[in-house]
């Protein structure tokens, strides 16, 4: 009996390959449970803190990415060491080879396991050859450390940041596992600091921390993952239904992919707050956006904001001339796309965005008489949220022609008299829907408020919460238990 | 621990403890809803997977088979009218049921596909459904593919076995292949049950095959779950009761006529 318990624990820490750590998981909520007390007692000591943290950070990775561990230890050595000569030499051209050095290697490491394949299909496809991909396993999260790392060592390149002075330090802000896997993506002169500020979470902070993985937990496992169950059948037989039911599977997949993602990033702001650490907001109710430009200020705000600073900026942002602004808006959300995955789909859904906010800045002197009627509010809302939602189609089509498909489907075969079939099939996924849209909709410093409220709930109040929130997951949950969307990226 | 922490841990402890136990029963029922298990409890406590304990049993082609499978000794000559399909099961039909599809599309068989998410025996032997839809499609042969949401059901024969003899006999006269499920874990006997309760040459057992799985580690990937309808195919010919056309396609996957998709909280 006892040898099995071992047995099966012990199997449950090893890597399985395709099972990330998920923070929703059985396994991530016992491990924090052996986690928080060891945290608690080292939080005084601050060398011993960011090593038990670093070493977790690296153990966490390696659940959830096997060997690739060694491949971010790796990059945190050479980035660590990179960033120190640098500090130490006065001359401009090595400081230069220093940061290229490390820029080619983060950068060289991402392209080689994310866009090899892409970029050897489009030579074969060019030449007419007979490609055969090779067999490549993206490292799960790659795309957000390597920003991070990218921005650490341009930061210390232009002394905006000075580096730390020991690995250790550098280790533990670019594994720090609440951000690892899928984000926010962390800044160093926003994270690096709090590392020797080595704050306590009060208790407000700790069921704040609590509130948000509650408030994650319910979107990404409950609302998202059960959409998600019918989003996927549109999304994968275009033609086997109505023009009523793929527009119900596109609102749906908008609200899912936002579920997901938002969802995640709650948690991991969440488990930073109990552990007395701050991430930035990632996400600010980006459906709300009255125009494509505020959905970017709302809409994965770290990643945005790391656009803007490293990509947008230093092209030369909006200091040469109006076209030239244009050409970096464009550029940057090509990039941007590219980004999210290797596959055309991803660069149309980034150009077009980039599109629509060059569209949106060379019209904001005409829009802007009109921003103050609520009528034209609400017309410009709709406008950018189907523009929104029009996009997240080719984001999630497996191809171009399903795209197609499920646009043209829409137009093609519409008809309301579905909506009384669709509702007494469908009545769970609509409710939910209906949850997340009004949840969204509420006014700003609602869920403030209901944080403050959660706090100051008596313990049996919060048990009962967290206890019903695991039990709603358990009943809704699909048998195929969903990754994050954003893991892949 | 700091007391800032205490009440946090003890919370989070406590509710652990409280789903372990609970998902110690087989399970709850209050006003006749079943509460899903964590499954914590036998994720901590199931006994090691050994050698002894596995149903050493393949895709049934040539291998040997512990299990009272009893195949035609002569094949049954192929059907080769075309046929209306009915293809039922729990979300293991995603995967399947592409593929199943192409071999539809190849071999001018129409297919009509039931996913009712998470269901089981139970659910399907306890309701109409499939007797609905039976008279609603009028098929001509039925797919099954069920089992994969109670692997591990204690005391299986006691609590299932009147479900799936009514799914049988829901099915009727209609020809059928039973799949059973691609166990990830030795089950505690459904595929025993159903392959007792199946008649002969209508039961395919998928324990044993090597499957490719997604990331919940339970559904096999797109191209494994064709793999193993490809599997379903060639077994057909040989030892199915009724095998009918299913010439290989040229595509990969293909579109069912109709899909029918039913949420697990659906009665």
């Amino acid at each position: 009996m006892l040898t099995d318990v071992l047995h099966n624990i012990y199997s449950r820490l090893l890597y399985i390959e395709n099972e990330p750590m998920l923070f929703s998981s059985g396994t991530f909520w016992a491990l924090f449970l052996v986690f928080l007390p060891v945290y608690s007692l080292l939080k005084r000591r601050m060398w011993q803190m960011v090593l038990f943290v670093t070493a977790f950070s690296f153990y966490f990775y390696y659940k959830s990415s096997g060997m690739f561990v060694f491949l971010l230890f790796a990059t945190s050595v050479l980035d660590w060491s990179l960033s120190r000569l640098m500090m130490k030499t006065p001359y401009i051209r090595l400081r230069k080879i220093y940061v290229g050095i490390s820029l080619t290697a983060s950068l060289g490491i991402l392209a080689y396991f994310k866009y090899a394949n892409f970029f050897l299909w489009n030579i074969s496809a060019l030449v007419q050859g007979n490609f055969q991909p090779l067999d490549l396993i993206l490292p799960v999260g790659i795309s957000f450390y390597t920003f991070q790392s990218v921005s650490y060592i341009i930061d210390v390149y232009k002394k905006r940041v000075a580096p730390t002075r020991t690995w250790i330090e550098y280790a533990f802000f670019l594994s720090f596992f609440p951000a690892l896997v899928a984000g926010p993506i962390v800044r160093a002169d926003y994270f690096l600091p709090q590392i020797r500020e080595n704050r306590h979470a009060t208790t407000s902070e700790v069921y704040l921390g609590l509130w948000l993985i509650i408030l994650g937990v319910l979107k990404k496992a409950v609302i998202a993952d059960y959409i998600a169950q019918y989003n996927d059948l549109i999304f994968q037989s275009p033609t086997g239904y109505s023009g009523f039911e793929t527009l119900m599977g596109i609102i749906g997949y908008t609200m899912q992919i936002y579920c997901d993602f938002s969802g995640y990033s709650d948690m991991a702001i969440g488990i930073a707050m109990i552990m007395g650490f701050r991430l930035a907001q990632n996400f600010n109710f980006p459906y709300k956006a009255g125009n494509l430009t505020d959905f970017w200020r709302r809409w994965h705000i770290s990643l945005s904001s790391w656009l803007r600073d490293y990509i947008y900026i230093p092209l030369g942002g909006n200091r040469k001339g109006t076209r030239r602004t244009y050409i970096n808006n464009f550029a940057t959300m090509l990039i941007g796309g590219l980004w999210h995955g290797a596959a055309w789909k991803f660069v149309f859904w980034g150009g077009m965005h980039g599109l629509g906010l060059a569209v949106h800045k060379a019209s904001k002197p005409y829009l802007g008489r009109w921003s103050d009627n609520p009528v034209c509010r609400a017309f410009f809302w709709l406008v950018t949220m189907s523009f929104v939602a029009l996009l997240w189609v080719f984001f999630r089509a497996d191809s171009w022609g399903d795209s197609w498909l499920v646009v043209s489907n829409v137009f093609n075969d519409f008809s309301l008299s579905y909506f009384p079939a669709f509702a007494s099939a469908r009545m769970l996924w609509l409710v939910l829907m209906g949850v997340i849209i009004v949840a969204h909709a509420m006014p700003d410093g609602f869920w403030d408020k209901a944080g403050q409220w959660f706090v100051s709930s008596p313990w049996w109040v919060k048990l009962l919460i967290f206890v019903i929130t695991v039990q709603l997951v358990l009943e809704l949950r699909g048998e195929d238990v969903a990754p994050f969307i954003y893991f892949q990226f | 621990m700091k007391r800032n922490y205490l009440g946090l841990w003890s919370l989070l402890a406590v509710a652990f403890v409280f789903f372990t136990v609970l998902s110690s029963f087989d399970s709850i029922e209050v006003a006749g809803h079943s509460f899903k298990s964590s499954g914590i409890h036998s994720a901590i406590f199931a006994p090691r997977d050994s050698g002894e304990d596995t149903l050493h049993v393949s895709s049934g082609l040539d291998e040997e088979c512990s299990l009272p499978l009893e195949r035609p000794s002569i094949p049954a000559e192929v059907d080769t009218a075309a046929q209306t399909i009915l293809f039922i099961g729990d979300s293991m039909l995603e995967g399947l049921s592409k593929r199943l599809a192409a071999y539809c599309e190849a071999n001018g068989h129409k297919l009509y596909t039931v996913i009712w998410y998470s269901s089981t025996s139970e659910r399907w032997g306890k309701s109409d459904r499939l007797r609905d839809y039976i008279r609603r499609i009028k098929p001509t042969f039925v797919f099954v593919c069920l089992g994969a949401n109670e692997l591990f059901v204690s005391r299986i024969e006691e609590k299932r076995s009147q479900y799936v003899a009514n799914i049988i006999s829901d099915i009727g006269n209609i020809p059928y292949v039973w799949i059973g499920p691609p166990n990830w874990k030795p089950d505690t006997g459904i595929n025993r049950l159903v392959a007792s309760k199946a008649a002969e040459g209508c039961f395919f057992l998928s324990d044993g095959m090597s499957f490719d799985r997604k990331k919940d580690g339970a559904h096999p990937t797109s191209a494994s779950a064709a793999l193993w309808m490809d599997s379903v195919v060639r077994w057909m010919p040989l030892h199915a009761a009724h095998p009918i056309r299913l010439s290989v396609p040229a595509v990969q996957s293909g579109s069912a006529t109709r899909v029918f998709v039913h949420q697990p909280d659906e009665k």
